[in-house]
């Protein structure tokens, strides 16, 4: 129990004594069925340090968490903490040692208030606890409703409660999963005052995040996780953002820097094929533009600009509140998904396992079902299902064993190509991708940038909504950056580089050039 | 004012000026209706279906449902009629009635919190499994011939309203403090609310769906031995709808079958409601054949009106937050501050 | 060990419809050796009649199901179509076709009603099915108040025509009772596995945000499930009306277990997106055996029910115990820890 272990940490040769650590895990094994989910993880985490872990989805983030929350347990490997082995199986005993997960969608219960959310589960009395409560509450100079009913908080506010739950149970160990996701920009800069005021008391932090930018503003150590293993960990101060990015790769795929050579389409001489005159409705608010046929317009900036709410909105899932939308000379304005999809907009999802898949139909069910109206007048016509399934496997190449196959089996980017060759199938003219890319590996991606390109040499046109920067400017000809839900700036093919994108994306962009507008 | 505003916004509340407008109005039709012994006449006669909404009101919170309830309590009531009549004391009829809804409630416990099989599924299926245990029990035969001295049990009581609704509203008040006040009682609505929120946090959920089973079908076995003090026999069929009759007065009584919402005050106001409309109709002039078209009438239109409304504010939360995201910088709340 | 224990398995499941097939041919055999006169040809088709109202509104109440729901009130259906037929026929006069139509209507107003509900108010199905079956076997009682007999008599004295459709036999063996069956489960099955509204049926119970952002009305989908189910019911009623030549209130009131239970013996999960015609019927046949077959044997009517609950309570149980990650590891780890002793 007091003896010093030394650990070799794989990454940069530094020996660590558990014992003076918060956090130790030291070569985490795990898989679930065949599928190996952590190859060996060693990690660290002292008092008063902010460790930023990066990594893609798959990366196997979450699961390690779970494991150390005790919510799995490991294959192989240990978890020490405070220099103190531990082997449980129960969430309780990870709590109990001082350590507490918040979890990136808050799990509060929606009918009970805001105090008895914050203890319960706890042993004590419950006078004894609201006492506890309210001093704690002093000490770190919040205010808070504590008879408030949940369900009537806002996201910060539920992720605050979230982590006065792990602060009243005296969590020397926090772990923060993608806390800025769900926030708008106040939100996250309070968020990170916040977690400056727990570093002072102390406080061991893993702050889980897929944003660069958030590493190097508020991290002490970063860890990047890739494919179950640690592909780079250190201080912040010691490494750069390519280096980041570089640890992000899989070692035999270059950054792709490489421009598709496409053709700017030319804007003099078209009519734009979808435009937005003052479009408003719940999360954004006077939106403006136009999309040109055979161009691919980049919509960027951070979760919660209104980027998702205004394609949904103008998809028909929700009401419009002022302002128009033509999609050529149609006034498509509040119309119904239904017949949105007719007219010629479809819309692939961003949160494909929730909205885009059906997940336990098969191949030619999920590629047929946005144009069954196509199949037949009544019956279904399964031989032309089958025909044109097989013509979109071919043309998207898809990896799939066959039509039958389970869409649930296929990897994230196959099953991405289905949930496109679906859009596709509608002979859409307009095509809105919401963040196409998320979840999915490098060379499924590659496939993905592709398919959009040749869309684009089509004559199609792409909405193109994304949080990845690299992504927007790689693909798009035209960038329009959302901000708290108004358009705050339109870039040129000339201007589009990730400086921009970002610093208007976060608001503070400052246009050199005046005037300068389409 | 507030606090007036906050209490009338209770669900419980609505049932409550419910029943009394109902009894109001009726009372207005027939004055006999609101005279004490009446109104003591129907608290009597709600006793079981009281017991019963209790019992399912646990099962409810908890976000499940339990469609056996019925089959416990014929099973139950025939043999507590059986030993009663066969001269066995009172004690250990009531511990064997317990005992028999003990087993079921963990039978049914198990199969929803440990196979998570579905509670509707593994309900309707040991309901059929518990009555058709009951024929064989007696035969196909009615009981009968139930001591008198037992068949009095529910009629003494003071001032016209029996000891056995007394001790109930006692017990409800008591298991009330429980589920709001105790470290433990906030376990069901935890697990009703959110049940992977409390998986988060360690509760013991699988430990609460089981309770919450048991003590249902025990409230089941306890209204039998009512049951059979008031009705004084038992038949095949007895208990058969007092699931369905349970469900309702727990959703009249405000307590959402989604889980988390609601409490025992309401169901048992709803259970006076579901008993009051039968002798309602009887006083009215009406058949008594009526009482589950109102019952059923009354279940969806509450139902409906409780499922618009939170839709409604579900919908107002979500929008009002898009909304904040257009707001400028300066106007927008730092969190941290005041809340 | 486990891989071809897995393999198995899936196989297993994929063909549950063989599994209930030979489940029937298990039944009959078992049957016939207790009792030689369950085998022959005019008993076994026979017994259809018996729970041919089981069958009918399986079939199409696991439409319901795929998209989710449940439907509680079939039961309560079926008596009230049963009364509005005696009613209208007896005490206005209105011909026995005539009725028939009116009282299928009204099956499928009822369905409506709450498939209205479960599908533009976000109402739990269960309830509001539940609260159906109230009103309308309490609609069932008022109607029948509205002739001059008895509630427990019913109506009786039908036209020659009406009662011998369903009595009559082809080949002296096969009931027409039987024939309606197939003819119904046909349709059942061409509407959802081979029409495009079936498609969008399963593509609401499988994901029904992804049906809606693929243009797909959930809202009407939804509802109108509920309305097959409302019909299937008054086919039942008017079936049970005709056969046994009576108009009581009170049909069906005992078929809300056996139904969901065909339903879900016939491998159509609970949570929407699996399930089909095929399935539903064999299941509702091999129900109908058990019982059938039980009480051939000297089982009473009363005691019907525990196998069947039985088997429901099973059949879910370890469907859903197969798929409970704590149980397949608690089970991994019984295996691996056997192998490691026998390695040692």
């Amino acid at each position: 129990m007091g003896a010093r272990i030394m650990l070799e940490n794989i990454s940069n040769g530094k020996t660590i004594k558990h014992e003076d650590t918060l956090l130790s895990v030291h070569d985490i094994r795990k898989s679930f069925a065949r599928n190996q989910v952590l190859k060996g993880i060693n990690l660290d985490v002292s008092e008063g340090e902010v460790l930023a872990l990066i990594g893609g989805n798959g990366a196997g983030k979450s699961t390690l968490m779970k494991i150390i929350m005790c919510i799995y347990r490991q294959d192989t490997g240990d978890i020490y903490v405070g220099g103190k082995k531990v082997t449980s199986s129960k969430p309780l005993d990870a709590m109990e040692l001082g350590m507490y997960l918040v979890p990136q969608e808050p799990m509060l219960f929606p009918n009970m208030s805001v105090e008895e959310n914050i203890i319960v589960g706890f042993s004590e009395k419950p006078g004894e606890l609201h006492k506890r409560l309210v001093d704690l509450l002093k000490q770190l100079g919040w205010e808070m409703d504590l008879s408030r009913k949940a369900l009537t908080l806002s996201i910060a506010e539920q992720q605050l409660v979230e982590l006065l739950r792990g602060l009243l149970r005296n969590a020397k160990l926090l772990i923060l999963d993608e806390p800025t996701s769900a926030l708008t920009f106040n939100e996250v800069e309070s968020l990170f005052k916040i977690i400056n005021d727990l570093k002072k008391k102390n406080i061991g932090i893993i702050y889980i995040t897929h944003r660069l930018e958030e590493v190097f503003e508020i991290a002490t150590n970063v860890a990047i996780m890739r494919d179950g293993i640690i592909t780079l960990n250190g201080p912040v101060k010691d490494f750069t953002r390519e280096m980041l990015v570089q640890g992000l790769l899989p070692p035999d795929v270059k950054e792709n820097k490489q421009a598709f050579k496409s053709k700017l389409p030319d804007y003099k001489n078209l009519k734009p094929i979808f435009s937005l005159k003052d479009f408003s409705g719940y999360g954004f608010k006077n939106i403006c533009f136009d999309v040109y046929p055979g161009e691919i317009l980049g919509l960027a900036g951070v979760v919660g600009a209104g980027r998702t709410e205004l394609a949904t909105t103008i998809f028909g899932k929700d009401s419009v509140l002022g302002g128009k939308a033509y999609l050529g000379m149609e006034d498509i304005t509040g119309m119904s998904t239904a017949k949105v999809i007719e007219n010629g907009i479809n819309y692939v999802p961003e949160d494909r396992r929730q909205d885009g898949i059906f997940k336990i139909g098969d191949i030619a069910l999920n590629t047929s079902c946005g144009s069954l109206k196509k199949l037949g007048k009544f019956f279904m016509n399964f031989k032309v299902e089958k025909q044109f399934t097989d013509k979109y496997i071919n043309d998207l190449h898809i990896k799939v064993t066959g039509q039958d196959q389970l869409i649930g089996s296929l990897s994230g980017g196959n099953q991405q190509k289905v949930v496109i060759a679906r859009i596709l199938a509608t002979n859409p003219k307009l095509i809105i991708l919401d963040e196409p890319t998320r979840g999915i590996d490098a060379s499924a991606r590659g496939d993905v940038y592709t398919i959009i390109n040749k869309l684009k040499d089509q004559g199609f046109s792409v909405l193109l909504i994304s949080s990845d920067m690299e992504e927007i400017v790689q693909l798009s000809d035209r960038v329009i950056t959302m901000f708290q839900g108004c358009i705050n700036h339109t870039f040129q093919k000339a201007d589009i580089n990730q400086n921009n994108l970002m610093s208007a994306a976060f608001g503070v962009y400052e246009d050199k050039k005046e005037g300068a507008k389409i | 004012m507030n606090t007036i505003k906050k209490f009338i916004n209770r669900r419980e509340c609505t049932s409550i000026i419910f029943l009394i407008a109902l009894y109001v109005i009726v009372g207005l039709i027939n004055p006999t209706f609101i005279q004490s012994d009446n109104i003591m006449l129907c608290l009597n006669g709600a006793t079981v279906y009281t017991i019963c909404a209790i019992g399912m009101a646990f099962v409810i919170f908890t976000g499940e449902i339990d469609a056996s309830i019925g089959a416990t309590l014929g099973l139950s009531a025939a043999v507590v009629a059986t030993m009663v009549r066969d001269g066995k004391p009172f004690t250990l009829t009531v511990l064997v009635a317990v005992c028999i809804g003990l087993v079921i409630g963990l039978i049914n416990g198990f199969g929803v919190a440990v196979l998570k099989v579905p509670s509707i599924i593994m309900t309707i299926g040991i309901n059929s499994i518990v009555r058709g245990i009951s024929y064989v029990y007696t035969g196909g035969a009615w009981v009968e011939n139930v001591p008198k001295n037992f068949k009095e049990l529910s009629q003494q009581g003071i001032a016209g309203l029996s000891w056995m609704y007394i001790g109930t509203i006692i017990i409800m008040i008591a298991i009330y403090m429980f589920l709001a006040k105790t470290k433990r009682g906030r376990y069901f609505q935890a697990v009703g609310d959110n049940e992977d929120g409390a998986t988060h946090l360690g509760l013991p959920v699988t430990g609460t769906h089981l309770i919450s089973f048991v003590i249902c079908a025990v409230c089941a076995s306890l209204a039998s031995v009512v049951f059979v003090s008031r009705i004084g026999f038992v038949t095949p069929t007895s208990g058969n709808g007092y699931e369905m009759k349970a469900i309702a007065a727990c959703v009249i009584g405000g307590i959402s079958l989604s889980g988390g919402i609601g409490n025992m005050v309401g169901a048992t106001f709803g259970a006076l409601i579901m008993a009051s409309i039968s002798r309602i109709l009887v006083f009215l002039g009406f058949s008594s054949n009526y009482d589950n078209t109102i019952t059923g009438i009354l279940l969806i239109t509450i139902v409906v009106f409780d499922a618009v409304m939170q839709h409604r504010n579900t919908e107002k939360a979500r929008r009002e937050r898009l909304s904040a995201r257009t707001e400028t910088v300066a106007e927008s709340k730092v969190v941290g501050g005041n809340m | 060990m486990k891989e071809k224990l897995k393999k198995f398995y899936s196989k297993f499941k994929f063909h549950w419809e063989y599994f209930l097939v030979m489940f029937i041919i298990i039944e009959v055999i078992v049957f016939g050796t207790m009792n030689p006169k369950f085998l022959m040809p005019r008993v076994l088709f026979g017994s259809f009649n018996d729970f041919i109202s089981i069958c009918i509104i399986a079939v199409f109440m696991c439409f319901v199901f795929i998209t989710g729901g449940i439907d509680l009130q079939a039961g309560s259906i079926v008596g009230l179509t049963s009364i509005v037929i005696g009613v209208l026929w007896k005490t206005l006069g209105i011909s026995i076709g005539a009725a028939c139509m009116i009282a299928i209507i009204i099956g499928c107003l009822c369905g409506a009603l709450s498939g209205f509900f479960i599908a533009f108010t976000n109402v739990q199905p269960m309830v509001i099915t539940l609260g159906g079956s109230f009103l309308y076997s309490g609609l069932a009682i008022a109607v029948s108040n509205m002739s001059n007999t008895a509630a427990y008599l019913g109506i009786s004295g039908f036209p020659e025509y009406f009662t011998a459709f369903t009595k009559k036999r082809f080949f002296g063996v096969i009931p027409s009772q039987v024939l309606i069956f197939i003819a119904l489960a046909v349709i059942a099955y061409i509407i959802l596995h081979r029409t495009k509204y079936g498609r969008e049926v399963f593509l609401c119970g499988i994901n029904r945000r992804a049906a809606e952002f693929s243009g797909i009305n959930t809202k009407l989908i939804v509802m109108s499930t509920y309305i097959f189910s409302g019909m299937a019911a008054s086919f039942a009623g008017i079936v049970m009306t005709s056969y046994l030549g009576s108009s009581k209130s009170d049909f069906g009131s005992d078929l809300t277990m056996p139904i969901i239970t065909a339903v879900i013996l016939g491998g159509t999960s609970t949570l929407g997106g699996k399930g089909g015609v095929v399935g539903s019927a064999l299941a509702a046949v091999v129900i109908g055996i058990m019982r059938f077959g039980l009480s051939m044997n000297g089982v009473s009517n009363q005691y019907l029910d525990i196998p069947v609950g039985a088997m429901l309570v099973i059949v879910v149980a370890a469907s859903t115990a197969s798929k409970n990650e704590k149980i397949n590891a608690f089970m991994h780890r019984h295996l691996t820890f056997k192998h490691k002793l026998t390695d040692k």
